[in-house]
């Protein structure tokens, strides 16, 4: 299936999912870069400015292939940083401030595990060329999953601070952690032309079923059932808001500007 | 009972101040004997300085090519990335043309 | 039964060790002398060699400030990362300070196998009792100090490092041959930055000239004052192999014209190559400046040491709590 044989309402369902998922890493890259520089160990300041690089180079990839369906003369740039704060459509997990090493891990670990979950769920989708980039990006995101389950555990197993900090973060952040894989509208859409292979009630559940025994082996909490569905990603926080006015400071000086 | 032999891997460095490279391996049952043989085999012809032996079991190995080789564009970390030929010319020629004007 | 690994060597001790004042039978002066004739010939130290107590201090020294500058000179473009106009910006100036980092990294780990634990090094730092390069000490303004940065700075560093590729400390001397080669992309996105600027909207070109101007005077500084060869402890020892004057003429000679050609100007109107020396003249640089800048007195100095201790403090957990502990019982 190619751009040209969606069907207008798969169209616009997969423009929606696009947005969400380049919109998740995009944030996500903005929030993890912030350790540039500044990571607990020299080592591991490296390793997070690859992490924040690698989801920075999927969200421009995934606007790319959006800006090739919208075909409105927008490229991935355009529609990255040319809109309103309102106008995002990341999930609410994202839309915490970046807080200290056990929250970015936190995060880092609720979002990777359900991201996984979603680009699983695209690996074989009707629609080529989204198929084709998630091939490549589950690749790229192995990495990310073996980094972030290696510290989930070394913070979940050193008692004192790093556990209780820990666990403070998945406090915060679990009444949010199932907005990742929150039902888009007309997702059905994308379900019936094969897009996706699940409905993302299914998907919930296979994200449940693959982080169950780990969070039980490290005597961690499972994160709740969403709530709010329908506000999964819009309605976004004034962290969120302010991270966005910084980051299209620069830009939006001179709009007609080349860069 | 004979004691196993296992491998270890050679490191040579060929001059003073150059780095240390992998040369290959030697089997032995002991650090001792193993820097007896990395000599016989990288250090008999003197073109060797110094030899490190490793055990082989010893070592970490990373060789993932979703890990090492990841798919996506880079090139922004490389100097083929940046291609300022075209850029360079026109801000050039707006230098002659200003200074021309003055 | 004796160890056959502790019988004496056959060989006369001045011919037995590789290098005579590895020899720990000869005097501590029959072992200076060798050591300095052999760093003098052009001869390599590994960290593993006997070294006078003032060479280790020395290297010590000389390579805890360059990794401290690496540390430090993460900060003035850090501010930016968030506020890069585009991917591609953001990316590279991510990737460029990722680089920085980790050449702080190399650098410490080179430093720390003279004998300096890299917690003392950054406690030392935070404190103001090591020093680090000038240009670290000043804020940044506007996106074209991005450019400004990326692309001299790192090119007036680079003209040093490219000479360090031959220091006597052959642990040093290897590093620097990957960080300069790092360097050269970073060289790059500067100069691409700078020419996208000048090829730009008024505003742009208005931007980029300010930050050069403003720059100018902390680069003219940054290889500091020239200073007589037979003097120079570290040409001495040949930790480093050129002057400070050898560099920063290498520098001008380089990277001046490469600004003019782009009809951007600089503030000094001595500024230029004399035909009959062929050295480049330019005003005496305020060396009072550079040295109110580098004994932490600079307009950024402290916020900027002050922004270290504070993460420093605040992460203390994770390095006390994690990362010092004991290997997990997985």
């Amino acid at each position: 299936m190619t751009a040209a044989e969606l069907l207008p309402a798969t169209r616009a369902a997969v423009e929606l999912l696009l947005l969400a998922m380049a919109d998740d890493e995009l944030v996500i890259g903005w929030s993890d870069s912030e350790w540039t520089g500044i990571a607990p160990l020299l080592e591991e300041d490296v390793a997070m400015s690859s992490l924040a690089q690698d989801e920075l180079g999927h969200a421009r990839a995934l606007y790319e292939l959006l800006a090739g369906l919208v075909d409105d003369d927008r490229d991935a740039d355009a529609i990255a940083y040319d809109r309103p704060p309102e106008g995002h459509f990341h999930a609410r997990l994202l839309d915490h401030p970046t807080g200290d090493w056990a929250a970015t891990i936190a995060r880092r670990y609720l979002y990777e595990t359900a991201d996984a979950v979603r680009l699983e769920a695209l690996a074989r989708s009707a629609w080529r060329p989204l198929a084709e980039l998630v091939a490549k990006i589950r690749r790229e995101e192995r990495y990310h999953l073996l980094h972030v389950s290696t510290w989930l555990q070394r913070l979940a197993s050193a008692e004192g601070e790093p556990r209780r900090r820990l666990l403070a973060a998945l406090e915060d952040l679990g009444p949010d952690a199932a907005s990742v894989l929150a039902p888009l509208p007309n997702e059905l859409a994308l379900e019936m032309a094969g897009v996706v292979d699940a409905p993302s009630a299914t998907l919930d559940g296979r994200w449940r079923a693959a982080i169950g025994p780990t969070l039980e082996r490290l005597r961690l909490p499972m994160p709740g059932p969403l709530v709010e569905a329908l506000s999964a990603r819009s309605d976004h926080s004034d962290a969120f808001r302010s991270l966005w006015s910084e980051v299209t400071s620069v830009r939006s000086s001179d709009p007609a500007a080349t860069w | 009972m004979t004691p196993a032999l296992e491998p270890y891997e050679v490191f040579r460095q060929e001059k003073e101040g150059d780095p240390m490279r992998h040369g290959g391996s030697v089997m032995a049952p002991d650090p001792a004997l193993a820097l007896d043989y990395a000599r016989e085999l990288f250090g008999r012809r003197q073109e060797s300085v110094r030899l490190w032996i490793v055990r082989r079991a010893d070592i970490a190995v990373l060789e993932d090519p979703d890990l090492l080789q990841p798919p996506l564009d880079r090139s922004f970390k490389k100097p083929g990335g940046y291609v300022m030929r075209d850029k360079l010319a026109a801000a050039r020629e707006r230098a002659a043309t200003e200074q021309a004007g003055e | 039964m004796t160890d056959p690994r502790a019988l004496d060597p056959v060989l006369p001790e001045q011919e037995r060790a590789a290098f005579r004042f590895n020899d720990a039978a000869l005097s501590h002066d029959a072992r200076y002398d060798a050591f300095v004739e052999h760093v003098q010939g052009g001869g390599k130290v590994e960290s593993t060699d006997w070294m006078p107590d003032e060479y280790r201090q020395s290297v010590l020294r000389f390579v805890e400030m360059h990794a401290n500058s690496e540390l430090m000179g993460v900060l003035p473009e850090r501010d930016w990362i968030l506020r890069a106009p585009t991917l591609r910006r953001k990316l590279a100036l991510t990737a460029k300070i990722q680089d920085e980092v980790g050449h702080a990294q190399l650098l410490y780990r080179v430093a720390e196998d003279l004998g300096k634990p890299r917690e003392a090094m950054i406690e030392d730092l935070l404190a103001g009792k090591t020093k680090f390069h000038n240009v670290f000490h000043y804020p940044t303004r506007t996106w074209a100090d991005v450019g400004v940065i990326a692309w001299l700075v790192d090119a007036a560093a680079i003209v040093a490092q490219q000479a360090l590729r031959d220091s006597s400390y052959a642990p040093y001397a290897r590093t620097m041959r990957k960080i300069c080669w790092e360097e050269s992309v970073h060289i790059m996105h500067g100069r691409d930055v700078v020419v996208t600027l000048a090829t730009g909207t008024p505003g742009q070109r208005a931007m980029l000239q300010e930050a050069l101007t403003r720059w100018w005077p902390p680069l003219m500084q940054m290889h500091g004052p020239r200073s007589p060869r037979e003097k120079d402890r570290d040409l001495f020892w040949r930790i480093k192999a050129k002057t400070s004057e050898e560099l920063r003429q290498e520098f001008l000679s380089i990277y001046v014209p490469r600004v003019w050609e782009l009809g951007l100007t600089l503030p000094d109107p001595r500024l230029g190559l004399d035909p009959a020396t062929g050295e480049w003249r330019y005003t005496e640089p305020d060396w009072d400046e550079l040295r109110t800048v580098v004994t932490g007195h600079g307009p950024a100095s402290q916020e900027r040491l002050g922004f270290r201790r504070l993460n420093w403090a605040e992460q203390a957990w994770v390095r006390d709590g994690v990362l010092g502990s004991p290997p997990l019982a997985a």
